[in-house]
């Protein structure tokens, strides 16, 4: 069977995936190319004493060595611009740049990489986050309070974002509660963990550069390249080709400024290929570690009344896009429930560790699974079954929530029920097998974005987007927005997409965005090219435009199917010789979407179209080791109407495995020093096919008001939010002990069963 | 270290998927690097260096090998099949057909390693149960799909092909 047999929901860029054909960055050639090579501090905190690079210059076959001194002297980054491209004059963790070499082999460039000389004073690293925020604690950012700030992002030491939640009054609704309960969880920093290591590729043509580069946002990254070189936008363009997975580790830009700088500077397209340790050591888009305290008061019914927590999350040495992480991770800490009296505190803390960013649903894991457990532990409390506590407590359609939002039309309590009823919740299990419960949320977005649409004289069509695809599918669904406004086949539609010198800016691939916002955005364009071309039609049919119909390919008028023309034939009448539509999302109006939040407001105090989720698992605990199987997992999921649905089950598929990794064995490990001590794939472990449990995933497709295309939430994130809680709830009713670190490895069930301190032992 | 001044070359004809290829290279070479930059073929991808991942996976004499971790020089005279030589000209192998038509292929990075894995486990065991193919595969890394409906299609096609 050839491709062009393939059904409806065949992804356009599918049969270059399964043929080898496809090209991803790493397989990018350019005539004279040279190999790039990062010299990295290696050292987490230090003053750098001497750095000289001029006999790695001076090795035959090394074209370029850049420093700090040979780029533009420019701090960036949203929120604190904390960030240069090379170290200046201290390192704050292992991973950060001092150098880049581009010569001709991979042997010269590791040849001129250990000829820069590079010495330093080391300083004590600081990676304790309470250590970190105590008074007269030594400094990341010695210098902070002279760097540029934007946006709300009150900050103070190594506080670099502060962010608190306030309702009602907390302190003494928690004085009446007829039980309180207080956790303590923390949370291990984990990783994206795209199966492409991230590549980069530069050429300059005259004063233009051409980056071919894995970001999930190319718009970003050519900001970042502007910005970090001080080139107009005209000047730069992105192209991402193939993307070997994100999961937001590849959110933005990050390396294309540094390579587009050797190219200009080595007169030679310039090659950057990550080995898999530096994927692990050298991204600014960690998973960041948290520690997370919670006290909740309930009343003698079982309902909350009061919640209280404090949030200390791990920045690393810089900010990447992690301004907003406070303020997300005390949303999760509220959690989807009705508390009318809540005070959260959420402070992301500067280390020596490597930076934080976006990671798929970022700080959700680990906030929903704290506050998971710990509503577990509530239930437990008062003698009420966790599925019973959540029906009591979860926030339903017109409820007003922990920020003080109210809800329109959601479907948290359904999803509760389904994956319940799925899972066969309250049935009788094996000794060593129990379920567990979960509920989390995430939001949709607003963002601006563009798409293009151009009907050509032949009729074929091209839809231009600045959407990314990391391969959710996203992209791939735009077309059938767009093949059902022409009425066409979405195989007559090809797409261009990642290519920043085509397309409208967008966000790329980041937030669950791409069909909430580029959506639209496609949806408006391919209107555009419609309504050209029935009027058109109407000018051959002899009829009024607002009676045409697009179906079919054909353009007819409504009630007389059998008068029609094709729309082939009126796309090379038309006078321009081709037919353009153009549109934004900027000029929508969004409800206004209130909650409390006192400080940091990044725009989560409260959520647009937000997705719920309920994940019940069953899991099986070897009690001799501590071991730990995921043996089903239940998922329903309010993410609005489904478009996709064989893409849309295979983000649910794929967030839950993801959850389950960083459940049970996803946990990066740290010397003293702060140094990564598992970056590779055998010692940080991923789930394998042999791990992966039977997964069923329930949508429940409810209208929701201020929803993307046709009543579509965001979805790709939403999966990756309850994974984690329900499984320590699972391990926990299983081995009637609680694990309050993450991943819940073999090692940590296994001391909680035998009332071990690993801390200790 | 070698530099290029002092680099020896071995003259090594590789076969793949029916092709002779010519190719002068170092006896450290891996077979994924030769296969991508001397032959010219970069559907075998590089996920790890280091046997972790299979997104490197091809076969050699039918068998499954992280092409990584594998000499080039030692594969000569032996026939090497990529993700390239799995489709009889324009029709799909029934593997790719149907790892796409049912959903489990998203961002394709380890599409060409599992479908090199699973084509060696359905030549072998035509008929293998569901914990054979998760045998067969435990290999092959995939960060995207959580494995279900890559599962799934090599089942159905085990289902078709026998």
């Amino acid at each position: 069977m050839a491709v062009t047999d393939m059904p409806e929901f065949i992804r356009a860029d599918g049969p270059d995936k399964v043929t080898g054909t496809g090209r991803y960055t790493a397989d990018m050639t350019l005539t004279g190319q040279l190999v790039a090579k990062f010299k990295y501090a290696e050292v987490t905190h230090a003053i750098i004493t001497k750095l000289d690079v001029e006999a790695a210059r001076a090795i035959p076959g090394v074209f370029a060595v850049l420093t700090a001194a040979d780029v533009p002297d420019i701090r960036f980054t949203y929120g604190i611009a904390d960030r240069t491209l090379f170290a200046t004059d201290r390192v704050r963790f292992e991973g950060e740049i001092v150098a880049a070499v581009a010569a001709i082999s991979d042997d010269v460039a590791q040849q001129a990489l250990d000829a820069i000389v590079f010495e330093y004073d080391e300083l004590p690293p600081i990676v304790d986050l309470e250590a970190a925020i105590a008074d007269g604690a030594a400094l990341v950012h010695p210098d902070v309070d002279s760097y540029v700030v934007t946006g709300d992002t009150p900050h103070s030491g190594n506080v670099a974002t502060h962010s608190s939640i306030a309702m009602g009054n907390a302190e003494e609704a928690m004085s009446n509660a007829a039980t309180v309960v207080t956790s303590r969880y923390v949370a291990d920093a984990s990783h994206a963990t795209p199966i492409e290591p991230r590549a980069v590729v530069a050429q300059w043509e005259g004063e233009r550069v051409t980056v071919y580069t894995s970001t999930q946002v190319p718009f970003d990254a050519r900001n970042l390249v502007c910005e970090a070189l001080e080139l107009p936008a005209n000047r730069v363009r992105i192209i991402a080709p193939h993307l070997g997975g994100g999961f937001g580790g590849k959110c933005g830009g990050h390396f294309e400024p540094h390579i587009a700088a050797l190219a200009r500077a080595a007169k030679r397209p310039v090659k950057l290929v990550f080995s898999r340790w530096e994927e692990f050591i050298a991204p600014d888009r960690r998973r960041e570690g948290m520690i997370i305290d919670i006290t909740t008061g309930v009343d003698a019914d079982g309902k909350i009344v009061a919640r209280t927590g404090n949030i200390l999350l791990d920045n690393g040495a810089y900010l990447a896009d992690s301004a907003f992480f406070p303020q997300a991770a005390a949303m999760h800490v509220a959690g989807p429930y009705v508390i009318p009296n809540v005070f959260i505190d959420s402070r992301l803390v500067y280390t020596n560790h490597q930076p934080s960013g976006s990671v798929r649903a970022p700080t959700a894991p680990q906030g929903c699974w704290a506050v998971e457990s710990h509503t577990d532990e509530i239930a437990a409390a008062i003698g009420m079954d966790p599925l019973d506590f959540r029906r009591k407590n979860i926030v339903t359609t017109g409820s007003v929530g922990a920020v003080g939002q109210t809800y329109d039309e959601i479907g948290l309590d359904q999803c509760l029920e389904l994956a319940a009823e799925s899972a066969g919740w309250g049935n009788d299990l094996p000794d060593d097998e129990a379920l567990g419960i979960s509920v989390g949320w995430w939001p949709s977005f607003h963002s601006p974005a563009g798409a293009y649409a151009k009907m050509h004289g032949d009729g074929s069509i091209q839809v231009i987007t600045g959407a990314s695809e990391c391969g959710t599918g996203s992209v791939m669904t735009l077309r059938m927005l767009a093949a059902d406004e022409l009425g066409v086949d979405q195989t007559d539609i090809e797409l261009v997409y990642q290519d920043t010198g085509a397309a409208p800016a967008g966000p790329g691939s980041s937030g669950s965005m791409t069909l909430f916002n580029h959506g639209r955005a496609v949806e408006r364009a391919a209107r555009q090219i419609a309504d050209q071309i029935k009027e058109l039609a109407a000018t051959e049919l002899e009829a009024n435009a607002a009676d045409i119909v697009l179906a079919d390919g054909k353009a007819s008028v409504a009630g007389t199917p059998t008068v029609s023309v094709p729309i082939v034939e009126l796309a090379g009448s038309s006078p321009d010789g081709e037919i353009l539509g153009s549109a934004t999302t900027e000029d929508i109006e969004w409800p206004e979407i209130k909650g409390s939040t006192c400080l940091g407001d990044q725009g989560f105090s409260s959520w647009m179209a937000p997705q719920f989720s309920c994940h019940v698992v069953r899991v099986k605990v070897d009690k001799d080791t501590g071991v730990s199987r995921v043996l089903e997992v239940h998922a329903a999921h309010d993410s609005g109407t489904i478009i996709n649905p064989i893409a849309a089950h295979g983000q649910i598929e794929g967030g839950v495995t993801m959850g389950i990794g960083q459940a049970l064995t996803e946990g990066t490990q740290y010397d003293d020093a702060g140094r990564q001590r598992n970056a590779g794939l055998l010692e940080y472990k991923l789930q394998t096919i042999a791990d992966a449990p039977k997964i069923t995933t329930q949508f429940v497709e409810i209208y929701t008001p201020n929803a993307g295309p046709r009543g579509a939430k965001g979805l790709a994130e939403a999966p990756n939010v309850a994974t984690c809680g329900a499984v320590n709830n699972a391990i926990s009713a299983a081995i009637g002990k609680r694990i309050y670190q993450l991943p819940m490895t073999a090692e940590r069930v296994w001391a909680a069963m035998n009332d071990i301190s690993l801390e200790e032992a | 270290m070698s530099t290029p001044s002092n680099r020896t070359l071995n003259a090594v004809e590789l076969q793949v998927n029916g092709v002779a290829y010519p190719v002068a290279i170092e006896t450290s070479r891996n077979l994924s690097g030769v296969l991508r930059d001397e032959v010219g073929l970069t559907g075998t991808k590089e996920g790890c260096d280091d046997c972790e991942c299979g997104a490197c996976m091809v076969l050699l004499d039918g068998q499954p090998i992280n092409s990584c971790s594998y000499l080039a020089v030692q594969a000569q005279g032996r026939e090497i099949t990529t993700i390239e030589g799995l489709a009889d000209g324009d029709d799909l192998h029934p593997l790719q057909r149907n790892i796409l038509a049912m959903g489990g292929v998203q961002c394709g990075f380890c599409t060409p390693g599992m479908l090199m894995s699973a084509t060696a486990l359905l030549e072998r065991n035509p008929t293998p149960t569901e914990d054979e193919i998760k045998i067969g595969l435990s290999g092959n890394l995939c960060r995207c799909t959580g494995y279900a409906k890559i599962l799934d299609s090599v089942a159905a096609t085990a289902v078709e092909i026998s």
